[in-house]
């Protein structure tokens, strides 16, 4: 039996609402609302209430996937990352960097939105970075 | 937000405009609830009669699209009446009398004409919020998403000044960030033209400092945003597209537009959770970790900086996005090698005034509101105690002008879009979550009784909604919620897609596209 | 306080009479629940008095059900207060919970939680901390109640119209231990609406309260609306006293609630 209450913020809206992840035996089984986290000190919306529901859905994307004839098809990690680095890098040496954009994410945490504008700007030469704050 | 979330409680007049909060933002609904208990005023200005506003002192409907209008009248009563803060207006700010020589040509009566509001609801909130001991403002996308986003906002960053309402506890301009870590990815240069902390890609020290930092030659032009690099793929001048965790197969408008510009994209990557509409168009598909399987931070709509915490292993192979990011990186030739996100936030903070003093081990218990400059700071409640970010508070003189699209004899309807409160933005999660999904398992119109039965429908009744670029079929609910030839319609479901039908036209400075008023038709399904 | 229910806790997983012990603790400068399942994690263990007394509750006993039925066979222990024992004792009633692999740890409330809470028994049959405070009466049901009728209705719909159907309400109750539930079914209430349809989703909550609610609060706290909804559910507890003698969680655990209607199968 191994069991957790992991102290996390919401990945919904942005208030950013504290709760605590029930995890047994490797699974998130429940959610909790905080009662000491400054924005909603112990309570949370429906989306919140049921953050965990979403986790182990049988929909998850778990390999890599590449296409080939046409359709997406399993691939393991090394060939998905090598394949995806060349063909950027292959892209950029042809058409120059600015052939190339990125579009961050509001979802991802802070320190993966700065690899990605890291990666953008100094790997690639590129400022085209942008993500959905429009939307 | 200028201001934190508590504080909301402790105001005594609070205008909600273009925000359905209890929607989209139910935890801050909560401050404005406790608020009105406290006897504040509550004034919502907002198309639909939302659930706030049950709860309002008054609620004022405009006309999709004219809030400079509104807010101008509002404006021009204050001047009227001397309600404004000369004080405030001398000490803090600049451009006032441009400002005020077109605010006055906006008298209530005029103001009726263009809003559909009475003139005499716009004297009352004039007056309650002008005269109010502290005043909010809270805002969302029903502000922002209009070829106007601009300058509606900075029609209420004018509301505020001229009456002295920011700077201090409980007042200030507050928008919504609608998603989580939108405050984040702004704050973290995920954009055309800064680099970290709004620090501006084409100033040459700035350009210098994040050279020396990565060791690597940085180009200080401009880069795209959304359009104009959806517009780059399809002309042929963008040839490569890598997505994290976005979905604009859903979430841009005129999705018929998107899908030929992913389309024509020589290389997609897309980089998700889910089998998102967006990654069916990939050439290569990458697993992300959810935010359960990950170490990090968010930073919410106050500025708050709080920490996310790993809580399982990524789901079968997916791997954390920070992971995925430095393996690319590191195989495209730059190799990146931090050991943990607790490390990448050091290098952020070296490279970040405003998040200076953010290291993880001061983020248990509250978390730090940005700006916090330095290990000893305590971060920042509310922005502009004393003096604006650019020094003097600048007005702009701002003239109404109307959404792209109006409507005409073939597109007579008005249409708008927005959030429910059990889904989120295109559904990846809410969707797979059984308990979200049965509360609400498919889109709805809703349309005025009065239109209903002029078009003989029914609820549950099938209906066709057509715009300039494209239709939809999706079933109708009959609601006093919007008015006489106004539709809404959440954009969360992918079968009856709202953004196939809204207009791409964009704010000519932010881009933000005008989601919240086009024309459209409304004909009964066969 | 905190160190006498340490010294009891160390003492049960000492012995091994106790798989873990359900408690609060204090992590990542929060509080919030933990499984104690060795002696050497108490330093951080508390009650819950952050800044006032029982400011930080959780659904304890909630928990240690949706773990019982993982591990039925296990014993754990868990933090009680005057409400939490009445949790227990409603959940053994209603076959959720076996009384023989639960190790209650009580602590006694302070009278200024007890009248805080409006709470008729603020201490649990046995308790290791605290001193025994006064019950108290519900004075919130008499502010209602002093109202015109007309008025009281009106109370509660403007109250309710504020409600996001979060379901907190629900979700944190130690005693909704459902399968399926009213609430969420479409033929008795439209799902999707906000506010959900006033006053027929709350009185439906209201009215399943009825014999189960063990009057702890902890949904009146998790309320993003602020919906007083203890007051409602006290009254409702009083209605059931009036009419059938019957109190949830004050009695034998052995009692059913009269409207415990589940009998035997019927013969065919």
């Amino acid at each position: 039996m191994d069991y957790r209450t992991v102290l996390t913020t919401c990945a919904y809206c942005g208030c950013g609402c504290g709760l605590y992840l029930e995890v047994l035996d490797g699974r998130v089984v429940n959610t909790i609302p905080c009662k000491t986290t400054p924005v909603n000190e112990g309570k949370l919306c429906v989306k919140g209430w049921n953050i965990h529901e979403f986790i182990h859905s049988p929909n998850r994307l778990t390999r890599p996937l590449i296409r080939k004839n046409g359709a997406l098809t399993e691939a393991s990690w090394e060939e998905a990352l090598d394949y995806t680095a060349g063909r950027l890098w292959e892209i950029k040496e042809k058409h120059g960097s600015d052939s190339l954009a990125f579009l961050a994410s509001a979802k991802v945490t802070n320190e993966e939105n700065y690899l990605i504008q890291k990666f953008a700007r100094a790997a690639v030469g590129t400022n085209n970075v942008d993500h959905c704050a429009r939307l | 937000m200028t201001n934190s979330i508590a504080e909301l409680e402790n105001a005594d007049c609070i205008l909600v405009i273009g925000s359905n909060t209890t929607s989209s933002h139910p935890l801050v609904a909560t401050r404005i609830f406790r608020a009105k208990e406290k006897g504040a005023r509550l004034v919502i200005a907002d198309p639909r009669k939302i659930q706030l506003a049950l709860k309002a002192d008054l609620h004022v409907r405009q006309n999709l699209g004219t809030d400079v209008a509104l807010l101008n009248g509002i404006m021009q009563v204050i001047l009227a009446n001397g309600w404004h803060n000369q004080a405030f207006v001398d000490e803090r700010t600049e451009g006032f009398d441009a400002f005020r020589k077109v605010t006055e040509d906006y008298p209530p009566e005029r103001v009726a004409e263009i809003t559909g509001v009475k003139a005499d609801d716009i004297r009352t909130m004039a007056e309650w919020y002008a005269k109010a001991q502290a005043a909010s403002i809270v805002y969302c996308m029903g502000i922002t998403q209009h070829t106007t986003g601009v300058d509606n906002v900075k029609a209420l960053a004018n509301l505020a000044m001229l009456t002295g309402q920011i700077g201090r506890e409980a007042t200030g301009v507050n928008p919504l960030r609608g998603q989580n870590n939108v405050q984040g990815a702004c704050d973290m240069g995920a954009l055309p033209n800064v680099y970290t902390g709004y620090q501006a890609v084409n100033i040459p020290d700035i350009q210098n400092k994040f050279q020396a930092a990565w060791n690597a030659k940085l180009s200080d032009k401009i880069g795209l945003t959304i359009p104009g690099i959806l517009s780059g793929l399809v002309e042929g001048s963008v040839k490569a597209l890598y997505v994290v965790g976005e979905n604009p197969m859903m979430s841009d408008p005129d999705v018929n537009h998107v899908e030929k510009a992913l389309r024509s994209a020589e290389f997609l990557v897309v980089q998700d959770i889910f089998l998102t509409p967006t990654a069916e168009l990939a050439h290569v598909v990458l697993p992300g970790a959810s935010f359960a399987e990950k170490d990090g931070t968010f930073s919410n709509t106050e500025r708050r900086v709080q920490r996310v915490r790993k809580a399982i292993e990524p789901v079968g192979d997916a791997r954390a996005d920070w992971e995925i990011m430095q393996e690319v990186s590191t195989r495209f030739g730059y190799p990146m090698n931090f050991r943990s996100p607790a490390e990448i936030m050091d290098e952020i903070a070296r490279l970040t005034p405003s998040y200076g003093g953010i290291t993880y081990d001061r983020l248990d218990g509250e978390g730090l509101c940005w700006p916090c400059p330095n290990k000893d700071h305590p971060g920042t409640k509310f922005l502009h105690s004393g003096r604006f970010t650019r020094g003097l508070g600048l007005f702009h003189a701002i003239e109404y002008k109307p959404p792209a699209e109006t409507i005409d004899e073939e597109y007579p309807l008005w249409l708008t879009t927005g959030r429910v409160h059990v889904h989120y933005h295109t559904g990846t999660m809410t969707r797979n979550s059984p308990s979200l999904h049965a509360e609400m398992p498919e889109g709805y119109l809703e349309v005025n009784p009065e239109d209903a039965r002029r078009l003989g429908v029914r609820r549950g009744d099938e209906v066709r909604v057509v715009s300039r670029r494209g239709h939809i079929v999706v079933k109708a609910m009959p609601t006093d919620r919007v008015e006489p030839g106004v539709l809404f319609m959440p954009f969360h479901f992918v079968e009856s897609c709202a953004n196939i039908l809204t207009n791409p036209a964009h704010d000519p400075i932010a881009k933000i596209p005008e989601y919240k008023v086009c024309a459209v038709r409304l004909e009964k399904a066969a | 306080m905190n160190e006498k229910v340490k010294a009891k806790v160390k003492e049960l997983l000492a012995s091994g009479r106790i798989k873990g012990f359900w408690g609060l603790r204090t992590m990542q400068g929060n509080i919030g629940p933990f499984l104690f399942s060795s002696p050497d994690d108490l330093d951080e263990l508390v009650v819950g008095d952050r800044e006032r007394p029982g400011d930080t509750r959780y659904p304890l006993n909630k928990l240690l059900v949706n773990l019982a039925r993982c591990y039925p066979e296990e014993v754990f222990g868990v933090l009680v207060r005057g409400c939490d024992e009445r949790g227990l004792k409603t959940l053994y009633s209603w076959n959720q919970l076996n009384p023989e692999k639960v190790v209650p740890v009580g602590i006694a409330c302070p009278q200024e939680l007890a009248e805080a809470c409006e709470c008729l028994k603020p201490f649990p049959d046995e308790f290791v901390a605290g001193e025994k405070a006064e019950g108290s009466e519900f004075v919130s049901v008499a502010n209602v109640e002093s109202l015109s009728l007309e008025s009281r209705l009106e109370h509660w719909l403007d109250q309710f119209a504020k409600c996001i159907k979060c379901y907190g309400c629900r979700d944190i109750c130690p005693v909704c231990f459902c399968k399926e539930c009213t609430l969420e079914k479409d033929d008795f209430i439209h799902t999707g609406d906000l506010p959900p349809e006033n006053p027929i989703f709350h009185l439906t909550r209201a009215v399943h309260m009825a014999g189960r609610c063990i009057d702890c609060g902890l949904c009146n706290e998790a309320c993003p609306a602020d919906i007083p909804l203890r007051t409602l559910y006290k009254k409702v507890a009083d209605i059931i006293d009036e009419e059938f003698h019957y109190r949830p969680g004050y009695g034998d655990p052995k009692e059913k609630s009269p409207l415990n209607i589940l009998g035997e199968a019927p013969k065919h």
